[in-house]
């Protein structure tokens, strides 16, 4: 098709934004064909695939763990933001991950995926955190159970599984949206682009709301009393968390 | 409200554990509606049995719920519950509402080089084709339209679509506005430089179903029972030998009358010769074959 030589240099690694093509698409109703863009930069590695990812680690931990919900609840700190990729699966609420979920994305993921022209790579870990489970028909009492399988915690907003390559969002949405729809906690594809917009949305949000109550102006300043139904994370989560779930709607 | 059991396990119901409180702040009765939402709460032991005056009870209950990460949406406080529909979003309002206003006139957009080049190739179109015929462009398929137009092509008729949004404005601009009403939906433009009408509605009729709209020939607008009318009328020659055939006919009429006898008389005299030069001309020539007049045998 048209391919467009040199066009103006893009940021390494990142595909040219569409307000790089040269003329505005052309009404409705005429086929006019777009520039394509160039991949110049864009190296795949030699294994674009996601790689296998083991059920427990290989040491296996003997000391049981608490139930540690905190893992769960709030922000993430971590993987938030996009490394080597342009395209992600962003997760908008707490869960835990295990192998289960992993052999789905990764079996999804590699099928749909073009290797030549796609490369895809893991944001969370392996498996790690010990949950135990008491058998069958055992009454209540007699010590923590053995430990069963393994999991990782995901906290909202962060990136879950990373893809790159000479492509663009469109191709690669459908099939992590398909993925997003299968995790134990609601997920979303994004791009760079999209989750920026998300972002500077979110602050718009924040800035013309005509509300003048806030729940962190009245968390902050205990009006009311209120803190006593509260919890000193709302001081940092702002209403924006319940437990595991995000509201997204909320300002 | 929770009753601690013991760590044995024993099969047979609990008994409460006593915890003990060395703060002597009082002891919160029964019947109080738990708003975390877990079971009712016993706070009297087993033996249900009021506490001793000046003692402390026996029994304290420590009221939970469920933890604060639960799989479930945990039921808010009542309190937290007000307060997060006090601190809902509320975006902001033009001050007139846009219904009331007229809208921002829409940025033109520039007209690409593809759209220029189609507008050249129409106005060239209608300048240089005498016929311009529009049929509708019926979904056939695509092998049967390849024949379709090696037929039209072999009699020199092109078949051209262009976008109506182009043609549309064009048409209206130039003296073709009548033609406006054709150009709706998808359409076909057959145009030839001889106009060829006979052939071309020929192999329309081969297509069951003719689309055939109408059209334009030699600045003339045609329908479709228009451009059948045309192809049945005769040649141009045939139809200017006629037309001056009929105007000469009434002198040609008189010349025929005023000749007539001269040429009557001539043609009896040639005979009248030819007859006498027969008489003549049997005697000398014997070998002669037979006088016309006798009929050979079959």
């Amino acid at each position: 098709m048209w391919r467009q030589l040199a066009r103006a240099s893009a940021p390494l690694l990142r595909v040219p934004l569409s307000g790089s093509w040269a003329a505005p698409p052309a009404s409705a109703g005429l086929k006019t064909l777009l520039p394509v863009p160039t991949y110049e930069d864009v190296s795949i590695p030699e294994r674009p695939k996601l790689r296998f990812v083991e059920r427990m680690p290989l040491v296996p931990k003997v000391r049981r763990e608490p139930k540690n919900l905190r893992d769960i609840r709030g922000p993430s700190t971590e993987d938030t933001e996009f490394t080597e990729g342009n395209f992600a699966i962003l997760a908008l609420g707490g869960g835990y991950l295990h192998w289960g979920h992993f052999e789905m994305m990764r079996l999804t993921i590699n099928r749909s995926m073009d290797p030549k022209n796609m490369f895809a790579l893991w944001r969370v870990p392996a498996p790690f955190k010990p949950i135990t489970r008491k058998g069958m028909g055992q009454r209540m009492g007699g010590g923590k159970g053995a430990i069963d399988h393994y999991v990782t915690p995901v906290k909202t907003g962060r990136l879950i599984v990373e893809m790159g390559g000479r492509c663009e969002f469109k191709e690669v949405q459908g099939f992590l949206n398909q993925v997003a729809h299968k995790l134990p906690f609601p997920a979303k594809a994004v791009s760079r682009e999209t989750l920026e917009k998300m972002r500077k949305a979110q602050e718009e949000r924040e800035r013309n709301n005509q509300n003048p109550w806030t729940f962190e102006r009245i968390a902050t300043a205990n009006m009311l009393g209120i803190r006593k139904v509260l919890s000193p994370y709302d001081l940092t989560q702002k209403g924006r968390y319940w437990g595991k779930f995000y509201l997204p709607e909320r300002v | 409200m929770r009753i601690t059991a013991p760590a044995g396990g024993s099969s047979h119901g609990f008994r409460p554990q006593v915890s003990h409180n060395p703060s002597l702040f009082p002891f919160h009765s029964a019947p109080v509606r738990s708003s975390e939402g877990n079971g009712c709460g016993r706070s009297w032991d087993s033996a249900r049995r009021p506490p001793a005056p000046g003692r402390l009870p026996a029994l304290q209950t420590v009221r939970h719920g469920s933890k604060a990460v639960t799989r479930h949406w945990r039921v808010m406080h009542f309190e937290r519950q007000k307060l997060m529909a006090v601190t809902k979003y509320i975006p902001p309002k033009p001050a007139i509402n846009p219904r009331c206003v007229t809208p921002p006139p829409k940025r033109v957009q520039e007209e690409t080089g593809l759209i220029r080049l189609l507008r050249r190739e129409v106005a060239a179109v209608f300048q240089n084709n005498r016929m311009i015929a529009v049929c509708q462009n019926v979904p056939l398929g695509a092998e049967d339209k390849l024949f379709m137009q090696h037929r039209l092509r072999k009699h020199n008729i092109l078949v051209k679509a262009f976008p109506n949004q182009i043609l549309k404005p064009f048409l209206e601009d130039s003296k073709y506005r009548n033609l406006l009403p054709l150009f709706v939906g998808h359409n076909l433009l057959l145009v030839s430089k001889e106009p060829k009408v006979k052939e071309m509605v020929r192999i329309l009729k081969g297509v069951p179903f003719l689309p055939l709209l109408g059209g334009c020939i030699d600045d003339t607008i045609l329908s479709r029972q228009g451009f059948i009318n045309y192809s049945k009328l005769p040649s141009l020659d045939l139809v200017q030998g006629e037309l001056v055939g009929g105007l000469t006919l009434l002198t040609a009429q008189t010349h025929a009358l005023l000749q007539h006898q001269p040429l009557h008389l001539t043609a009896l005299l040639d005979q009248y010769v030819r007859q006498q030069h027969q008489g003549d001309s049997v005697k000398p020539a014997t070998g002669q074959p037979g006088p016309p007049d006798s009929v050979p045998d079959s």
